[in-house]
């Protein structure tokens, strides 16, 4: 067993004081506290870091492109318990100041970490930060798909940053997304290494043009070959040049999206499969594609599928993913950020065969891609001859662009209406009849949950 | 007879970068509205490229590795491209795609990732990436003003320089170089720019000033009907403001 402090240096206790005291007076401006202290000691003591995550029993951290913040709320919510709290990241503040301020909720005055445990989202670019620091027990990556910053090779990047990370790590468990040959290949005959991936019925529609990023070999070059795409490039690949192939997952997922049913067929130790179901209020394959990683991960951790189906039941979205505000109409918020998420995420709208209408929240802010090209490289040609919405609303700072994309993807000048404010949407969307799915970038994303949340705290006070 | 044109999409699988298919849906739709028909070919790596039924052409961007793969590619159809070239074949060419046309874009490590040529000029990597919002004063190709403006945004590293007529005159953003305020070139067929975003939406004069270039070549020379724009301008004038240059095309 190695030696492991069980507090900070005693060089560190002013920075951890003063971050304290940054956070304590956050909370009492009535603010979140998410990334400023964090911020703050990563400015003045960078070694906090590592003192901090050191402590740590179980770290278990989660990162790739898309997915990592629902997949780390639900790890959090089948692994956390009063007995034995895990400690987390919420909201997707995924960089070192996150990890940061997360710890930092969770240190004595004295410096010990008071919950051994944390399963923490980071960032594809902060990975190698974090992986130099701790040797995480168990490390997920969901999958690498573009993303709207990818304008100049950072899929390449990302997928670099994370396997150099990997290598770092030879005694930590890993665990892949079979379906994805970007994420795959970072587990191709790596010890300690699980698989997930899903078993649906391949489909082939001529008319989705998705970008898909994985669809050269990684090894050779060569073009893959695909019996069946599931979404972007996840599906059942071979490379007819040099044999590498989707790997035969551990956990196969078979998921039912009107039942919200999730059967997993384990094969983790060779000899027997084991079969098990999880009910989950979720719906779009990304968000399946979620808790089956999820899921192997609380297995490989040692936990029994009973104890993590109770525990699932008190899993809440986390804000912006498929987030619902019930009400007339009722309102469902969800993050859009590159072309491969926004199609998951229309396809999830498309199996809703009730009465809907959607607001596109297209801000371009840094945090958000400052090109909005990426609108262009939605598949709404195909989403259209699939389903019927009410009314198209636009909304952000780029609302005329997304409007203009609508009308040439084939809808109807009147069907598509601007709105010039957030503030205003949710007066302006009070008419649309059946649900509202609200399609929102990052920025624009937590000003809406608020304004949500406080159109249903003044509702419910002026009914009681 | 009904009126037929032909644009060929140059290695979607790599130059893909700028949503460039955006441009293409532009085109594609613009055409049906006045009831020309329009077939698209994608043209993909290792497929053959038949320059004498192809009216436009649609060269995007790409990363510097697929750009130098798309490079070496299109060197087979050299002598083919410049006769076309020369003869007014209408070329879209953005951003990697633009640099392709020229001799050369010399990376910072000096290494050069040959282009086609196809014009004289060469492009070399500045120390930063020229990124944002851009508005550009089209001009004729004798230089002077069209009255009209074209916005977009651009995202480039390479800095060109060239004797060319310039698409236009920049009014906010960047550029060709970030140096003497000109964007892009206009000759003959050929539109090259750095401005993406994809850049025809937002300019619908500009995808109708490409669709009669390609019907001309054709051998059709009826002008095009006016289609209603109003979405487009709206987006279009939103980008002057915020950049603050409407003001500045009203005063002249």
């Amino acid at each position: 067993m190695v030696f492991k402090r069980q507090r900070i240096r005693s060089t560190s206790y002013l920075a951890l004081w003063f971050g304290k005291l940054v956070y304590f007076l956050l909370r009492v401006a009535g603010k979140q506290g998410t990334s400023l202290p964090g911020w703050l000691l990563w400015r003045i003591r960078p070694s906090l870091l590592q003192e901090l995550l050191q402590q740590l029993d179980q770290c278990v951290l989660v990162t790739g492109t898309n997915g990592k913040t629902t997949t780390t709320a639900l790890i959090h919510a089948m692994l956390d318990n009063t007995k034995d709290p895990w400690i987390t990241n919420r909201g997707g503040a995924n960089l070192i100041q996150g990890v940061l301020a997360a710890l930092l909720q969770h240190v004595s005055m004295s410096g010990r970490l008071l919950a051994k445990n944390a399963v923490l989202e980071v960032d594809e670019a902060t990975f190698p930060h974090v992986m130099t620091r701790v040797s995480p027990t168990l490390l997920v990556v969901t999958n690498i798909l573009r993303d709207q910053l990818d304008r100049y090779g950072e899929v390449d990047q990302a997928l670099t940053l994370i396997r150099q990370g990997i290598l770092l790590h030879p005694e930590s468990q890993v665990i892949v997304n079979a379906d994805d040959p970007l994420s795959a290949s970072l587990g191709i005959d790596r010890e300690l290494t699980y698989f997930y991936g899903m078993s649906v019925t391949p489909h082939h529609d001529p008319n989705r043009v998705e970008v898909r990023d994985g669809a050269f070999c990684l090894r050779c070059g060569h073009e893959l070959q695909y019996e069946g795409f599931i979404y972007g490039q996840m599906g059942y690949y071979a490379c007819p040049s040099c044999g590498f192939a989707r790997p035969t997952p551990h956990f196969t997922g078979v998921h039912d999206d009107v039942k919200k049913n999730l059967q997993v067929t384990e094969t983790m130790h060779q000899a027997e499969s084991e079969v098990y179901s999880f009910y989950a209020p979720m719906f779009g394959i990304y968000n399946w594609y979620n808790l089956l990683s999820a899921i192997a991960v609380v297995r490989v951790l040692g936990s029994s599928p009973r104890i993590l189906q109770d525990r699932l039941k008190n899993y809440e979205a986390p804000t912006g993913r498929m987030q619902t505000f019930p009400g007339s109409p009722q309102k469902i918020l969800t993050l859009i950020k590159n072309p491969t998420g926004a199609n998951s995420v229309l396809r999830a709208i498309e199996s809703d065969a009730e009465q809907k209408s959607i607001c596109f929240t297209i801000n371009d802010d840094d945090a958000d891609g400052r090109d909005v090209s990426w609108l262009w490289d939605i598949d709404l040609e195909s989403f259209v001859t699939h389903t019927i919405c009410q009314t198209y609303y636009c909304a952000g700072t780029r609302a005329l662009d997304m409007a203009l994309r609508l009308t040439y993807a084939g809808i109807r000048r009147d069907q598509v209406e601007v709105i010039d404010s957030l503030e205003k949407i949710d007066l302006v969307t009070k008419k649309a009849q059946g649900k509202v799915y609200i399609l929102s970038t990052y920025t624009a994303l937590y000003k809406l949950a608020a304004q949500f949340h406080e159109a249903q705290r003044s509702k419910a006070v002026q009914r009681s | 007879m009904t009126t037929c044109i032909k644009i060929a999409h140059l290695f979607p699988e790599l130059l893909n970068l700028y949503a460039d298919q955006g441009n293409l849906a532009v085109l594609a739709k613009r055409a049906m509205l006045r009831d020309i028909e329009v077939s698209i070919t994608q043209v993909k790596l290792g497929s053959q490229l038949d320059l004498a039924s192809i009216d436009l052409i649609m060269l995007g961007g790409g990363s510097d590795r697929e750009q130098a793969v798309v490079g070496k590619e299109l060197l087979r159809y050299k002598a083919d491209l410049q006769e076309a070239v020369d003869a007014g074949l209408p070329i879209l060419a953005v951003c990697g795609g633009y640099q392709l046309l020229g001799s050369y874009y010399e990376l910072a490590n000096k290494e050069r990732i040959q282009g086609l040529s196809l014009l004289d000029f060469a492009t070399i990597a500045g120390p930063n990436r020229l990124i944002g919002n851009i508005a550009i004063e089209w001009l004729q190709a004798d230089g002077s003003p069209t009255g009209k403006t074209i916005v977009g945004f651009e995202n480039h590293g390479g800095r060109t320089h060239h004797n060319y007529p310039a698409l236009g005159r920049v009014l906010q953003g960047h550029g060709n170089n970030g140096e003497d305020h000109f964007e892009g070139i206009q000759y003959k067929g050929i539109v090259a720019t750095y401005i993406h975003g994809p850049l025809l939406p937002k300019n619908p004069h500009i995808a109708d000033h490409l669709l009669q270039k390609a019907l001309r070549y054709r051998g059709f020379f009826e002008p095009l009907s006016v289609l209603d724009d109003e979405l487009a301008f709206m987006a279009h004038n939103a980008m002057l403001n915020r950049l603050g240059v409407s003001m500045m095309m009203k005063e002249k």
